[in-house]
């Protein structure tokens, strides 16, 4: 299948064939309806969520315009409105709703947002892969040992309370560090947007998207870590 | 999705679950995580005369991940070093029916396999 994709030919007839209507075959000018016979066009399974809402490739991004376009598409594409259209409008109607409804709630939360910006630049660079924090796996482990001694242990017992409020405190710890994770998150989010905005294509710029992608991916996947310890911290001493 | 019944079996009844004290002659620690779900795993090897006699771990993370690695530790024990790292995440999968979203938890045991022949191998070579 792959050797049909690779194929120049095919891959231009795929190009022609988005770019015509599925009705008419008139060109397409419009973005997702014929300009010529008004009818509706499937969104290209190659279009990403950002290009989707007519969005340039930022991870800061105005959550208002954001939901604006949403709303705009969801009428455009919503189901009901093609009760009585042809079974092949109906199709595109609810492939492009449920497509929609992926992309905005990928795009409406920021962490979600940079996973897939990462899922999106993986083929861009190397390899984005996570080196493994090793104190933060110990502290984990150790933070998991305290949590069965304290679910085994009688909560009414002396030890039981010691425990509880070392818990407690703990949490608090993590729970900083969280938001601490977010805010070099944030900060990440900014060094992507302005140098994406510079559009440089040096080595040297190359070399810094390396190096954004691959902090953002730490931090993503330490961020993932701690909610989990902190989710079964709170499960247990709630 | 259900689990298959070989991972709930592990999952109710875990072999040789708990840890031996890293600083132990002849014992290897490999400590992984998955960072797509947060699961973190240690598995601790214990070698004699370059054979695994004991094996022991400590899981958090789901069900597959904790029948992942409680499989691992019984197949290591009986085996020497050099057959313990040609154990592949694939006998895993096929061993315990796992389905494709819980394949990386197999990758998981595997991975921690190897940080552990690793971890006994440079302790065995700095001594």
């Amino acid at each position: 299948m792959s050797g049909h994709i690779h194929n120049t030919d095919d891959r231009r007839e795929l190009q022609m064939a988005r770019s015509m209507c599925w009705h008419c075959q008139s060109e397409m000018a419009g973005e997702y309806f014929c300009d010529r016979c008004v009818k509706v066009q499937p969104v290209s399974k190659d279009l990403d969520y950002f290009t989707c809402f007519g969005l340039p490739r930022r991870l800061a991004l105005d959550p208002q315009t954001l939901e604006t376009k949403f709303y705009e598409l969801s009428r455009a594409f919503h189901p009901d409105f093609y009760q009585n259209k042809s079974d092949a409008e109906q199709t595109i109607s609810l492939g492009n709703s449920a497509m929609l409804n992926t992309a905005y709630r990928t795009l409406r939360d920021p962490i979600q947002r940079a996973e897939y910006l990462l899922d999106l630049e993986a083929g861009s660079v190397k390899d984005i892969r996570t080196t493994p924090p090793a104190d933060l796996f110990e502290e984990i482990l150790e933070l998991q040992d305290t949590l069965d001694e304290f679910r085994a242990s009688d909560r009414a017992s002396e030890s039981a309370s010691t425990l509880r409020t070392k818990l407690h405190a703990d949490r608090a710890t993590l729970e900083q560090r969280q938001r601490d994770m977010e805010a070099q998150l944030q900060q990440l989010f900014g060094r992507w947007d302005a140098l994406q905005n510079r559009g440089e294509t040096t080595e040297q710029a190359r070399a810094e998207r390396g190096r954004i992608l691959k902090d953002m991916r730490d931090i993503l996947s330490n961020r993932t870590y701690v909610k989990n310890i902190v989710n079964d911290l709170v499960a247990t001493i709630a | 999705m259900a689990y298959s019944e070989k991972v709930v079996d592990h999952f109710n009844n875990p072999r040789n679950m708990g840890s031996f004290k890293k600083e132990e002659d002849g014992v290897g620690t490999g400590i992984v995580g998955a960072p797509e779900c947060g699961d973190v795993m240690k598995l601790q090897i214990k070698v004699e005369n370059d054979t695994i006699v004991d094996a022991k771990f400590k899981t958090f993370g789901c069900g597959s991940a904790i029948a992942s690695s409680s499989l691992a530790t019984e197949w290591l024990k009986g085996k020497t070093v050099e057959e313990a790292g040609k154990i592949k995440n694939t006998d895993i999968v096929q061993e315990l029916n796992l389905p494709p979203v819980k394949i990386h938890c197999s990758v998981l045991a595997e991975d921690a396999i190897k940080a552990a022949l690793a971890d006994y191998q440079k302790k065995a070579d700095s001594k």
